[in-house]
């Protein structure tokens, strides 16, 4: 590695963990550990939302998807992404913003009942857990493939790193530093757009070449038998059921905007998300087509990436690049953890543990916060061994994914669902995607479809004959603006 | 729907796109600015939301 590299990787460690304790003074309480006070403004809120959003998968996962592929690979980033993310600005996140909940499940908890808030909470914890090994485990695979550091060295300095300013800044930190490693990131893409067009001889000249060997590359959409993403199911399942699961009801994606001083700032740091997003496949995307556009010699496509890093780039500019995969991950890291400690600390804790105390949130939080840390760093070096249960937990997420959709739309924007009906629906739509998925072996995008019709249907009609909320609780809980102007 | 070809997802997209353009300006100002001044015109997220939606059309325009 080239001196200027490393000097620049050593700065950014530096900074990252100067930021992340200087903000530690202002945590006083849980409300500041988890909300941050309610004082993050939407600018900073909408650069951590995508870097909590961009992981591993999307760094290297996606750049040799997009070799593969091309620019199909970044519908996940445009139709999968920016509907929901303009309706959860609109509409769910003033909503949740102004019931004043810390969590997406507590919202569920005060809408249907505690049974669902628990259940949310649970199923999203357990994940995480695995979710942050595999993440710890891919920087400390990261830092070996370019530092050349041992595996148990990798995870001891990333979870020590991120464990100094997530567990003494909480959310304001993890906010701050994710908005820095963003910034980072966006450099680093424009340079090598800049870089990669201009040794291809410019876009005509580097379209030509792609789609001289590549003529479908520079489709934004496969046929509807490709195995892999069919344009049905990427517009049916992604687009109307996964992408808005996701962006209305992550609790480490919407945990900053509930943060947001003004409602008006967790609205329009959702915006400002969806408009960098447009322009991820930059990030995500670009390098996989340049790779193929170079003909780089690589043996497998996930490699496209590290190739564009190492032929592409100039010292320290190479060295920033790097950085900036880091920052992806030690940002999925910091907001997961985060997440993670508030919803065992408030959703599980506060409604188990009948005689607990409130005052004690921010202690119990920061301990599940480095408990959580610790068992990631635990998790991460025999994570390929549990390659099966993290994809068994992948699979049991999914689920999930397409009642807890229902639940959330017709909760919010109706006053008809009712917390019986809430229930049975969660329960018997998870049943009936377990059956199209497991037993029927259908394409996920479609069970995540069907499922959410199903649910959507059963809630709506169950509600009819069971108990709703009354007004009062309702008037707080459902999406009415009409009836305030 | 499986027998259209491939252009057809890109024109379903951008229709999907000019709905939701149409259901934003549907959300009241008073309920987006939340309190913030209304003089403030760059404030109205219903303008941020067409920008986004302007950019998504061009790119399935593109990329079609």
């Amino acid at each position: 590695m080239h001196p200027l590299d490393l000097a620049v990787i050593i700065s950014y460690l530096a900074l990252i963990t100067f930021v992340g304790i200087k903000l530690s003074s202002k945590v006083k309480n849980a409300h500041d550990f988890f909300l941050a006070g309610r004082s993050l403004t939407w600018w900073v809120i909408g650069l951590s939302i995508i870097g909590t959003n961009i992981d591993t998968n999307s760094y290297v996962g996606a750049s040799g998807n997009a070799y593969n592929v091309g620019i199909a690979q970044a519908n996940f980033e445009w139709i999968g992404a920016i509907p929901a993310m303009i309706i959860a600005s609109l509409i769910f996140i003033p909503l949740y913003w102004r019931a004043g909940v810390y969590s997406i499940p507590e919202y569920l908890g005060l809408r249907y009942n505690q049974g669902v808030r628990v259940v949310a909470a649970l199923i999203a914890s357990v994940f995480a857990v695995f979710a942050l090994g595999v993440a710890m485990w891919a920087l400390a695979l990261t830092l070996e493939t370019y530092l050349g550091w041992p595996i148990w060295v990798g995870i001891l300095v990333s979870g020590t790193v991120v464990g100094l300013y997530s567990i003494a800044g909480g959310l304001a930190a993890v906010a701050i530093t994710d908005s820095i490693q963003v910034s980072i990131m966006f450099l680093c893409g424009i340079i090598i757009v800049g870089i990669g067009i201009s040794d291809a001889g410019g876009f005509s000249a580097f379209a030509t070449t792609l789609t001289q060997d590549n003529p479908t590359h520079l489709q934004a959409y496969l046929p509807a038998d490709d195995e892999g993403f069919p344009w049905p199911g990427v517009i049916l399942g992604l687009g109307f059921v996964l992408s808005p699961a996701y962006w209305i009801g992550s609790q480490a994606i919407l945990q900053r905007t509930l943060g947001a001083r003004t409602q008006w700032d967790a609205s329009a740091s959702m915006m400002f998300a969806a408009l960098a997003k447009t322009f991820i496949p930059l990030l995500v995307v670009f390098p996989g087509i340049l790779a193929l556009v170079m003909k780089a010699d690589i043996d497998y496509p996930d490699m496209a990436l590290p190739w564009v890093i190492k032929n592409v780039l100039p010292p320290g500019i190479s060295g920033l690049m790097f950085v900036a995969i880091i920052a992806a991950l030690q940002s999925s890291i910091d907001s997961g953890v985060n997440s993670t400690s508030l919803m065992i600390t408030r959703d599980i804790r506060h409604v188990l543990m009948k005689n607990h105390n409130p005052a004690n949130d921010l202690k119990v939080g920061r301990y599940l916060t480095l408990i959580l840390l610790l068992s990631s760093m635990c998790i991460a070096p025999f994570i390929g061994d549990l390659g099966g249960i993290f994809t068994f937990l992948q699979t049991i997420l999914s689920l999930f994914q397409g009642p807890m959709l229902a639940l959330l739309l017709l909760g919010a924007m109706t006053q008809r669902a009712t917390p019986m009906a809430g229930l049975w629906t969660l329960v018997t739509g998870v049943l009936v995607s377990a059956i199209l998925l497991i037993m029927l072996e259908w394409n996920l995008l479609y069970v995540a479809f069907v499922s959410f019709c199903y649910s959507m249907v059963t809630l709506w009609t169950v509600s009819g004959f069971t108990e709703k909320l009354s007004d009062e609780k309702l008037a707080t809980l459902t999406y009415r603006p009409w009836s305030r102007t | 729907m499986i027998d259209l070809p491939v252009a057809w997802a890109n024109y379903i997209s951008m229709g999907i796109f000019i709905f939701l353009g149409g259901l934003v300006w549907i959300v009241p100002k008073k309920a987006i600015l939340a309190g913030q001044p209304e003089t403030d015109r760059w404030r109205d997220l219903r303008i941020w939301a067409m920008v986004l939606i302007g950019l998504q059309l061009t790119i399935y325009w593109i990329f079609s």
